[in-house]
C-alpha cells in the first residue's frame, strides 16, 4: 500500500497524544519525524511527552526534534486542560532516549530540501501553535513549493473561541505565526473548533476505548476520561472535544468530513480579538481561497475509526 | 591582545560596505562571518555585495551566510538606493567566492549557543533589519544567553524618520523583529539616526579615504558618491551620514560616543508601525537594556574611519 510521508509538529498535550497514537497505528501514514513546539506545555515538556508517547507505541525508530521555546511576539501561554505534565493523570515511564540534536526548524528545512530535490512534496501536520512552521516559511520561502499542504488543528470561524471570547488556543498563542502560515501560498486543511466541538469524546465513547484490551487503548481511555469538560450547557453533552486527532483521521479517511473552501485570515493586531480567525466564505477579500475548512463530521465514523486503530496495538 | 570576536549581520548597501571594510581592516576585531539579510537591497544583491567586500578587503576566506529574504510580518520594503542594485562589476571587482550552505539563522544560533557554553559571549553587530537575529532568538533560550551584546544601527528617537515621517529604515523594514530584539534582555548599544546625522561625510573626507585607502578606498568613495546622501535642508550643512560605519567605530573607540541608558521598543501595529521609542526618563515598565548613542565626536569618527582605510591601503597590492 502507498503510505503518505508526513511530519507531525505538535505540543503534547492530551489530544496531541491521542492523535500521535492513531497516526502511529496507521499504515496509510509514514510518520517521518515528530517535531515539538511550546504550546500546551513548555517545549522541554512537550518534547519529553512526545518521546514517552513514542516509547508507549513501541516506535523508537521515529526521531523527535525539539522546536521553538516560545511564540514569536506574544509571551507564552500554556494549556489549561492537560494537567501539570501535559499528560493529565497518565504517568508514563521516563523516555528511553533524548530528542535529536538538531532544531525542529532546521530539520524541517532539511526535509523540505530533500523533498524538493526528489521532485516530491511533503504533508505537514500541525497540532499546536504554528511557530516552527512560520520560521521555516520565513527562513526559506523558496521551499514553500515542497510543502504539499499543511493540515492543522486551529481556529474558530463560525463559533466562539475556547481560550478567549473569539480565539482558539493554538492560534491565540502565536497569532503572528498563524498569520505567516495563513498568508503563505501553502494549501491549508483546517480543523477548527467549528468541527472539533462536534466530535465529543462522551463518557460512552470513551468507555468503548476502555474495553479494548491493550495498554495504549487503556492510556487513551485514561486521557480522554480526564479530558471530559463536564459542560453540557456549552457542548451539548458530557466529554471533551476531539481536537487534534481529527487532523490524523482526515489523512486516513477524508470522507468522514465535509469541507468548504475559503481564504483564511488571522487577527494579530487588535487587543480584544487577537487570534481570531476569519474565513472569507463569500469572496469578499478578492483573494483566492487557500484553505479547505472542515465544517461537518461523521462523528460515529470518527470514533469507530479511532477504536479500530487503537485495537491494532498489541499487549 | 584578545581580539573582540564579532559577527556582522548586514543588508549590505553602501554604508554597510564602509562598515564591513573598516571592520576587516581592524586588528582589534575578529570578524567571524557576515550574515546577510534583505533590507537596503534584495537578499541576492546584498549577498553579492558581501562577497565583493570580503574579497576587496583581502578576506575572500571570510564566510558569508544567506539569511532571511524578507521581514517576519510586514510587506517588504527596500532602501532608498535599492535601484542601484548589486554593486556593478565595473565599480567593484567581481569576487570568486561562494555563499555558505548553512542558513544565517542556524549559523547565528550555533555561534551563540557555542559562545554560551564557552562562557565567551558573542558581540553581534547589526546594520540592517533584525529579521535574522529575531528568528535566531526564538530557537532556544540559550541563544540570548550567548549574545553578550548587540551593537546596532537602527531607530530614530528625536530625528524622526528617514524613510517615512515616523520611523528609521532598519526598524521600519521589520518592526516585529526589532521589537523581539528590543524586548530581549540582551544588552544593546543602539546607534539611531539621531546620532548618525551628527557626522556628515564631505567631499574632503571622501578624498582622504580615496587617497589613503588603495582600491578599497577608491571603491568606498565611488559607492558613497553614487548614493549621495547630502540633504542640506535637513542637516544644515553639506555631507551625508555614514550610518552603519558607526557600529564598527563604536567597537573600536567607544569614547567617541556618548550614550544614555533606556528601554527601547518598536511599534508593531497601526499606522505608525515601525516607530521606535526610547524611555529615557523611566516612564514605562520595560527594564532599560540599551545604551543609546546621543552624541558623537564627528572629527574623531572620520579620523578613525580614514585610519581604517589607510590600513586597507597599506595592505592593498593592486594599486
Amino acid at each position: 500500500m502507498h503510505s503518505q510521508p508526513v511530519l507531525i509538529d505538535c505540543d503534547p498535550g492530551i489530544d496531541d497524544t491521542v492523535a500521535l497514537l492513531v497516526a502511529l497505528a496507521s499504515p496509510e501514514l509514514d510518520v517521518r519525524a515528530i517535531t515539538t513546539v511550546s504550546g500546551n506545555r513548555p517545549v522541554t515538556e512537550t518534547t519529553r511527552n512526545a518521546l514517552q508517547v513514542l516509547d508507549l507505541a513501541g516506535r523508537r525508530d521515529i526521531p523527535v526534534y525539539a522546536g521553538c521555546f516560545r511564540p514569536l511576539i506574544l509571551e507564552p501561554v500554556y494549556g489549561q486542560f492537560h494537567g501539570t505534565s501535559g499528560m493529565g493523570p497518565v504517568e508514563l515511564p521516563p523516555p528511553s532516549r533524548d530528542a535529536e540534536p538538531v532544531h525542529a526548524v532546521d530539520f524541517i528545512i532539511g526535509e523540505l530540501e530533500k523533498t524538493r530535490a526528489a521532485g516530491s512534496r511533503l504533508t505537514l501536520c500541525a497540532l499546536g501553535p504554528l511557530t516552527n512552521l512560520a520560521l521555516v516559511l520565513r527562513l526559506r520561502p523558496d521551499l514553500t513549493g515542497a510543502i504539499r499542504r499543511i493540515v492543522l488543528m486551529g481556529g474558530a470561524f463560525r463559533v466562539p473561541g475556547n481560550r478567549s471570547m473569539t480565539s482558539e488556543f493554538n492560534i491565540l498563542v502565536d497569532p503572528h505565526a498563524a498569520h505567516i502560515v495563513f498568508s503563505s501560498d501553502v494549501p491549508l486543511v483546517i480543523f477548527s473548533l467549528d468541527v472539533t466541538t462536534k466530535a465529543m469524546a462522551t463518557p460512552e465513547r470513551v468507555g468503548r476505548f476502555a474495553e479494548i484490551d491493550n495498554p495504549v487503548a487503556r492510556t487513551v481511555a485514561g486521557l480522554m476520561t480526564y479530558w471530559d469538560r463536564n459542560d453540557i450547557k456549552r457542548f451539548g453533552s458530557r466529554g471533551g472535544p476531539l481536537h487534534d486527532p481529527l487532523v490524523i483521521l482526515h489523512l486516513i479517511k477524508p470522507e468522514l468530513f465535509g469541507m468548504e473552501r475559503a481564504r483564511v485570515f488571522v487577527q494579530h493586531e487588535a487587543e480584544l480579538t487577537i487570534g481570531q480567525t476569519v474565513a472569507d466564505w463569500f469572496d469578499k477579500s478578492g483573494l483566492p481561497p487557500n484553505a479547505d475548512i472542515a465544517v461537518s463530521v461523521d462523528v460515529d465514523g470518527v470514533f469507530a475509526l479511532l477504536n479500530e486503530r487503537l485495537s491494532r496495538y498489541g499487549d | 591582545m584578545t581580539k573582540c570576536r564579532i559577527v556582522i549581520d548586514t543588508d549590505l548597501g553602501v554604508d554597510d560596505a564602509l562598515a564591513v571594510l573598516s571592520a576587516l581592516a581592524s586588528p582589534e576585531l575578529e570578524v567571524a562571518a557576515l550574515t546577510v539579510v534583505a533590507g537596503n537591497l534584495p537578499l541576492e544583491a546584498a549577498l553579492s555585495n558581501a562577497c565583493k567586500m570580503a574579497a576587496l578587503a583581502g578576506r575572500p576566506d571570510l564566510p558569508v551566510y544567506a539569511g532571511c529574504p524578507g521581514p517576519l510580518m510586514r510587506a517588504q520594503v527596500y532602501g532608498k538606493y535599492a535601484h542601484l542594485g548589486a554593486f556593478s562589476d565595473s565599480l567593484v571587482p567581481p569576487a570568486e567566492k561562494s555563499i555558505e550552505a548553512l542558513h544565517a539563522v542556524p549559523f547565528l544560533v550555533g555561534e551563540a549557543v557555542d559562545a554560551a557554553r564557552r562562557a565567551r559571549p558573542l558581540t553581534l553587530c547589526t546594520m540592517g533589519p533584525l529579521t535574522n537575529v529575531a528568528a535566531a532568538l526564538r530557537y532556544s533560550p540559550e541563544v540570548a544567553a550567548g549574545i553578550g551584546r548587540i551593537v546596532m544601527m537602527g531607530g530614530a528617537f528625536t530625528a524622526l524618520g528617514n524613510c517615512v515621517p515616523f520611523a528609521e529604515f532598519n526598524v521600519y523594514a521589520d518592526p516585529h523583529a526589532a521589537e523581539i530584539v528590543f524586548s530581549s534582555a540582551i544588552p544593546l548599544v543602539v546607534i539611531p539616526i539621531d546620532a548618525t546625522f551628527q557626522a556628515l561625510m564631505t567631499e574632503t573626507h571622501l578624498a582622504g579615504i580615496e587617497r589613503v585607502g588603495g582600491l578599497p578606498g577608491k571603491v568606498a568613495a565611488c559607492l558613497f558618491r553614487a548614493a549621495d546622501r547630502s540633504d542640506i535642508r535637513r542637516y544644515g550643512r553639506p555631507g551625508g551620514p555614514v550610518h552603519d560605519a558607526m557600529v564598527i567605530a563604536y567597537l573600536l573607540k567607544p569614547e567617541l560616543f556618548s550614550t544614555a541608558r533606556a528601554a527601547v521598543g518598536a511599534e508593531i501595529t497601526g499606522k505608525t508601525m515601525g516607530h521606535s521609542w526610547a524611555d529615557f526618563w523611566g516612564k514605562g515598565d520595560r527594564e532599560a537594556n540599551a545604551e543609546i548613542v546621543r552624541a558623537i565626536d564627528e572629527e574623531g569618527f572620520f579620523a578613525l574611519l580614514t585610519q581604517c582605510f589607510a590600513r586597507l591601503g597599506n595592505s592593498d597590492k593592486t594599486v
